[in-house]
């Protein structure tokens, strides 16, 4: 995700021609299509080994991103990788992803979960982002780069980190840093948490609550949605979106603070407008509105059930390509350049950080959607 | 690296593309353009 920093950078122009932005998006579907092959074959070439079962329980996103992650270290050896990285368009598959899944969520769903979610992410970000902000204090971090933390692991990870980093006019290098430390953190979460929620015994909901409030990244999050399952999955969509929709009001509240504190404007220069917040407003979270009302209006309008049905399966199977595509991305995305020079503060705040918001996203998972019922 | 700060104009970029193309091809999809035995 580091490229996400230097992508707009002029002086990179020798790597960014269109022709490495097809080149490094055909590797993308190479490996997407070469995840969908191990997905379908592993099972039967293991079958009757004592394999069996493990390959049959290994879900896509684990055969994506550990592709990506290959294709990664194979790239780098060939000195190809940066080049190609214009192609590994992890936000925008995953946001298309995120449109099309919409179209399987029932409004009625959606709007029930909204109640919940919006309480769960005012008081998951605000703990913890106070959290970060302060131990962040304690520790000595600079504090364009506490901003920064507090939004990747309170709000959602990169893209809210890029948001911050635009409202505090942070520095390339925060930012590059900020970016490893949600993708190094996100990784092993992705298989962790569904494994938790199994041995807790969670519901499908509360399981999807947990993921939703807890992964940093949403790419992440449908990754290990889709390893608890479906409706886990709906639950945690749901949850990550509308942190994703709240991610413009952290970004203006922190714009007005610097404004205030750090630059010491006066109060009528540092006030927001409603133009700024909907600059900072992720859109692709309407798309996702407008794909569930529509997903709705067309099953409850056909004739024929079964046939509006299989059209909406049709859709899940695009939706599941994109999802696909942004998980082998973030395996070739990932980099730990960013965090070798920052030192040990910065991963100490972030690993505290994910520690409390483990804890407090289950403990509010659990009562605000302990008693929901999915469909 | 630079000092320069970073910004996320290309995030909304590509946030408005996720919604066009999600959306067309949901369209397409429902429409019975895109059927289901044409994705592998």
């Amino acid at each position: 995700m580091t490229e996400q920093t230097t992508q707009e950078t002029p002086e990179k122009a020798p790597s960014s021609g269109i022709g490495y932005a097809v080149a490094g998006f055909l590797v993308v579907i190479a490996l997407g299509a070469a995840t969908r092959f191990l997905e379908a074959h592993v099972p039967q070439w293991s079958a009757g080994t004592p394999f069996a079962k493990v390959a049959k329980s290994i879900e896509f996103p684990i055969y994506a991103i550990a592709l990506g992650l290959i294709g990664n270290v194979a790239l780098t050896k060939l000195a190809l990788r940066d080049a190609l990285s214009r192609g590994f368009r992890t936000e925008f598959f995953i946001k298309t992803g995120l449109v099309l899944l919409g179209a399987s969520i029932n409004l009625k769903v959606l709007v029930t979960a909204a109640g919940p979610a919006i309480i769960q992410a005012l008081l998951l970000i605000s703990t913890v982002f106070g959290f970060t902000w302060w131990l962040g204090g304690r520790l000595g971090l600079e504090d364009k780069l506490r901003a920064l933390l507090a939004s990747a692991v309170s709000i959602c990870g990169v893209s809210a980190a890029i948001a911050a980093a635009g409202a505090v006019q942070a520095k390339r290098e925060q930012l590059a840093y900020a970016a490893s430390l949600v993708i190094a953190f996100a990784l092993p979460s992705i298989f962790l948490l569904p494994w938790l929620a199994d041995v807790f015994n969670l519901s499908d909901a509360v399981a999807g609550a947990w993921i939703g409030g807890n992964i940093d990244t949403t790419a992440a999050v449908a990754a290990s949605g889709a390893i608890a399952g479906e409706n886990a999955l709906q639950i945690a969509t749901i949850v990550k979106t509308t942190q994703n929709a709240l991610i413009g009001v952290v970004a203006i509240g922190l714009t007005a603070y610097f404004a205030l504190k750090i630059e010491r404007k006066s109060a009528d220069e540092a006030r927001p407008t409603i133009g700024q917040f909907w600059e900072r407003f992720p859109k692709f979270v309407l798309g996702f509105i407008a794909a569930s009302i529509i997903g709705t209006l067309y099953v409850q309008w056909a004739a024929d059930a079964k046939g509006a049905a299989a059209t909406i399966a049709t859709v899940n199977d695009l939706r599941t390509w994109f999802l696909i595509f942004a998980f082998v991305s973030i395996g070739l995305e990932f980099s730990l350049k960013g965090l070798r020079e920052a030192g040990w503060r910065p991963i100490a705040v972030f690993a505290s950080a994910t520690v409390v918001n483990i804890v407090v996203a289950l403990g509010l998972a659990t009562v605000l959607f302990g008693n929901f019922q999915i469909g | 690296m630079s000092d320069e700060p970073a910004g996320r104009k290309l995030n909304i970029n590509e946030d408005w593309l996720a919604v066009i193309v999600g959306l067309a091809l949901l369209a397409l999809v429902l429409a019975g353009a895109i059927p289901g035995s044409v994705i592998p």
